[in-house]
Order: C-alpha cells, then sequence, then structure tokens
C-alpha cells in the first residue's frame, strides 16, 4: 500500500506484542490484521453492515473495518485464531454440532458476536438472539441453525 | 474500497483539538468513527487531515445537571445504554437507541458524532429536537449552547463552525405527566429507518394536553410537525387529513429504500402506531 502518512503504533494480538510498527494511516484495522497473517478476520462490505470484520478489542465487539489501524495503539485484541479458551471451544463445538458452520465466511464475526453475548450474561429469548445477531450477515445457513446453536451455549453456561 | 491518504492526529485534550480543527480548514473530527469511516472507505469523502478526539479524558461523562440530563460527547451508545443515570431518568433513551445500529456499531459510535453528523435517518437528532435539548459546542472563543431545532440546517449540515466541536448535550428532565414515544419502519433490526417518529407528548390517552411531532429519515433533517400536531388534536386520526397535512409541512425526500410517496404513508401511519402505544 502506497502512504505518505505513516502512524507508530503498539498494542497486543491473541497475546502476541507488536511494538512500534508503522501502519498507514488510511489502513484500517482489517486489513492491517490480515496483512499480518490474521485472515481469518473476513472482509465483506467494509461499510460495517456484514459484520464479517467483528473482532474483540479491549473485551468488546467492534467492526475492525471501521477502526483504522492507528486506533489500535494501545489496545489488547483478540481475532478468531483467539479464540481458543474453554468458553470459545464449547461454543465452536455447538457450532458444529447444529451445523452453524457452513462456508465459513461470517462464523468469525458470528462468534465475536456470540462470546459479547454470553459474557453479557443475558439469558435471550430466540427473537432476541435474533436482533443481537441482526448485525451479521449470514448468507449460507438461513440463520436457524445459528440461532439453535447460540441457544444452546446460552443454556449451558446458565 | 479503501480510503484516501490522509495525516491522522490523535489528541488528548480539547484545547489541541480546536486549535487543529481551527488552523486546518479540511481538517475532519473523528469520534466512534462509524459515520466517517465509511464514509472514507467509499470515498464519499476523503479529508486531508482526521483529529481523533477519541482519547480525550472526561468527554464521556454522563450525569444530571440542574434540570437536565448531560451526556458527554464521547460516551458511546453502549454506554449511555448501560448507564444507570440514564436509565432512572430517560429510559426511552435506551430504547431508542436499541433501534440504532448493531451491538458491535454501539461499541464504538458516540452520542456526540451522533448529534454532530446530524444524519437524517438517525434517531439522536430527532429525540435532541423533540426533547428540546441543547447542543453545547466549545470552540476558540469558548464554549456555547445551541438549541437542538436551530442546531440542524439541512442534509448533514448543523450551526457547528469550523473551529468547534460539540463537548455534550443537554436534555430536559422529564416533567410529570411528560412521556416520550417512538417508534420506526425499517428492513433490519439496526438499520437505519425507512420513516420514523419521535413524540413528546403532555397528558394520556385520552387528554393529550400537548404534542409534538418529529420525524426522521424523511425530509434533510429532523422534520417538526406542528401543524399536523395540531390537527391531530382537534380532529383525531384521520389519515387522508394527516397524509395532507404532513405533505405540505415536510418536504418529503426519498431514498434507495423507499420513494418519498412511501415515507409519506409511513409517516402518517406512524402516528396512529405511536400515539396508540400511550396508556390511559
Ligand atoms: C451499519 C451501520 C448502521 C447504523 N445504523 C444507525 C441507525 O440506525 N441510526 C443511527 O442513528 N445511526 C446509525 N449508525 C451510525 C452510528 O450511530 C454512528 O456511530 C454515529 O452516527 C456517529 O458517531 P461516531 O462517534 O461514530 O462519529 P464519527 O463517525 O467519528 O463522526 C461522524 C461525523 O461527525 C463529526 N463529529 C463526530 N464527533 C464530533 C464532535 N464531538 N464534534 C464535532 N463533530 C464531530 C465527524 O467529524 C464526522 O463528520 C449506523 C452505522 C453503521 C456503520
Ligand atoms: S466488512 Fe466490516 S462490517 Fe462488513
Ligand atoms: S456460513 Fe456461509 S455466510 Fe454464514
Amino acid at each position: 500500500m502506497v502512504a505518505k502518512n505513516l502512524v507508530n503504533i503498539s498494542f497486543t494480538v491473541n497475546g502476541e506484542r507488536f511494538n512500534n510498527v508503522n501502519v498507514p494511516s488510511r489502513q484500517h484495522l482489517a486489513d492491517y490484521l490480515r496483512s499480518q497473517g490474521f485472515t481469518g478476520t473476513h472482509l465483506g462490505c467494509e461499510q460495517g453492515a456484514c459484520g464479517a470484520c467483528t473482532i474483540e478489542m479491549d473485551g468488546k465487539a467492534v467492526r475492525s473495518c471501521l477502526v483504522l489501524a492507528s486506533q489500535a495503539n494501545g489496545t489488547n485484541l483478540k481475532t478468531v485464531e483467539g479464540f481458543d479458551d474453554e468458553m470459545m471451544e464449547k461454543v465452536k463445538q455447538n457450532f458444529l454440532k447444529h451445523n452453524a458452520f457452513q462456508c465459513g465466511f461470517c462464523s468469525p464475526g458470528m462468534l465475536m458476536t456470540t462470546k459479547e453475548i454470553l459474557l453479557n450474561k443475558k439469558k435471550l429469548t430466540r427473537d432476541e438472539i435474533r436482533s443481537e445477531i441482526s448485525g451479521n450477515y449470514c448468507r449460507c445457513t438461513g440463520y436457524q441453525s445459528i440461532v439453535d446453536a447460540i441457544e444452546e451455549c446460552i443454556n449451558e453456561i446458565n | 474500497m479503501k480510503a484516501a491518504d490522509f495525516s491522522y492526529h490523535e489528541v488528548v485534550n480539547l484545547q489541541d483539538a480546536i486549535k487543529i480543527k481551527a488552523q486546518d480548514d479540511e481538517a475532519v473530527i473523528l469520534a466512534g468513527g462509524q459515520s466517517l469511516l465509511p464514509a472514507l472507505n467509499m470515498r464519499l469523502s476523503s479529508p486531508t487531515c482526521l483529529i481523533d478526539i477519541s482519547k480525550i479524558s472526561g468527554l464521556n461523562e454522563i450525569k444530571i445537571d440542574g434540570q437536565t440530563l448531560f451526556i458527554g460527547a464521547l460516551a458511546t451508545h453502549s454506554d449511555v445504554m448501560n448507564n444507570k443515570t440514564v436509565k432512572d431518568n430517560m429510559p426511552c433513551m435506551i430504547d431508542i437507541l436499541k433501534m440504532v445500529a448493531h451491538p458491535a456499531i454501539r461499541n464504538k459510535g458516540t452520542h456526540g458524532g451522533s448529534i454532530a453528523y446530524g444524519d437524517p435517518a438517525a434517531e439522536l437528532p430527532a429525540l435532541a429536537v423533540a426533547t428540546n435539548a441543547e447542543i453545547i459546542v466549545s470552540g476558540q472563543n469558548g464554549e456555547r449552547s445551541i438549541n437542538a431545532k436551530e442546531f440542524y440546517l439541512g442534509l448533514f449540515e448543523t450551526a457547528i463552525n469550523q473551529d468547534e466541536i460539540v463537548v455534550g448535550i443537554k436534555y430536559p428532565l422529564l416533567k410529570q405527566g411528560q412521556k416520550i414515544v417512538f417508534d420506526e419502519v425499517c428492513r433490519r433490526h439496526g438499520d437505519y429507518a425507512m420513516a420514523g417518529l419521535i413524540a413528546n407528548i403532555m397528558g394520556s390517552k385520552n387528554d393529550i394536553k400537548d404534542l409534538k411531532l418529529v420525524f426522521f429519515a424523511t425530509g434533510d433533517k429532523p422534520d417538526v410537525a406542528d401543524k399536523t400536531a395540531r390537527l391531530y388534536l382537534d380532529n383525531g386520526y384521520d389519515y387522508d387529513k394527516l397524509k395532507n397535512s404532513l405533505s405540505s409541512e415536510i418536504d418529503f425526500a426519498g431514498d434507495l429504500n423507499s420513494s418519498s410517496e412511501m415515507k409519506l404513508h409511513l409517516a402518517t401511519v406512524l402516528i396512529k402506531k405511536v400515539l396508540s402505544k400511550l396508556e390511559n
């Protein structure tokens, strides 16, 4: 990427430290992460609508296409590659069980959104689950299986 | 698509932001980035300089200030939705924010950004107008307060001067018997509305003493429909009469999802939907 303006930043991705790296000011975080090999972060629309690029920044779900890489300075990031704790392993098992992974394009964003639902410890109805995932497009499953998987995850932790 | 090149300045205090903004006509504020970044990525806008104000501390305060609820510009939509002072004093704002975008966007998008951007389809500018809120801006000459109705001038056009930054919004606390009721029609939960209505009501269902109707996603800014509100109070709900009145009072502007004719119909129906939510 040709860029006149570079910004020097430091941050953490999945526990790995990135110190004093130069990023083009105009580059969004999803492109930067993908350029560093974190290709689990997918890009669909680059305007906030599809949710495929959703990652965790300082404990909260954000759209990585709507955050500049330079804005990640000082933050702690987690991408789908780092979803390996006990809770997320269970979530992935439930997604597999209900056939909620099909082509997999939406999956990183769906997993992140599920993670946030579980961390907020909300007990949700199926309708509420649908509205929580309304910001994540899936072109394969018809959502039914994803709602099934999330419902099972919620029941397990509550 | 990808954003064009720009210089990026992270500031940690308001005065620095004001200084850069005053010196550079092209400098644009970056708050949550949830409206600006889509515009940059799509090259709808290509400013040469961004001033990132998101790390200025103290600008995200939420508190009761005299007879008003004060919301600092940098409070995110999620901060506001989870705040006890808001829940206790203006629960309607939480219901309205549930319709603003999706959780991951609400985690970044700021209250002040939504107010300052003045998207005609956005909920908060309409709420500010409906509640007679004051928008506090700070610039080289200090602070001033602008009434929400005077703040919105046209399509994405506001009364903010080049050197000014929105620092907070003051919403008058609701009085005894006053209610804010709202509804909107959208294609998918969290998407921008095709048409929406926020009503500020004094009284009860069968005895409305005062009624203010503010529409959004209808024209080029929050649309106040006083004549139509009067007509409703005098005659009750009459679809044809209210539709006629709205079409003379609001300059409906169609968009990708809905024609101006469709917006006029939705706005008329919303009057019934919103007012039927009132309890006796
Ligand atoms: C997919 C999607 C759906 C959305 N749906 C909705 C919706 O249904 N309803 C809705 O209301 N919004 C919606 N939004 C927009 C969202 O609410 C934005 O967060 C908000 O409008 C802008 O806030 P921000 O902090 O992100 O501002 P930014 O994107 O950082 O800035 C927006 C503009 O305001 C200016 N600005 C920001 N803060 C200030 C300030 N303090 N002083 C002066 N100028 C300032 C910036 O210069 C810029 O021009 C949606 C966004 C996306 C991506
Ligand atoms: S790529 Fe970020 S929301 Fe679609
Ligand atoms: S599994 Fe293919 S888009 Fe969701």
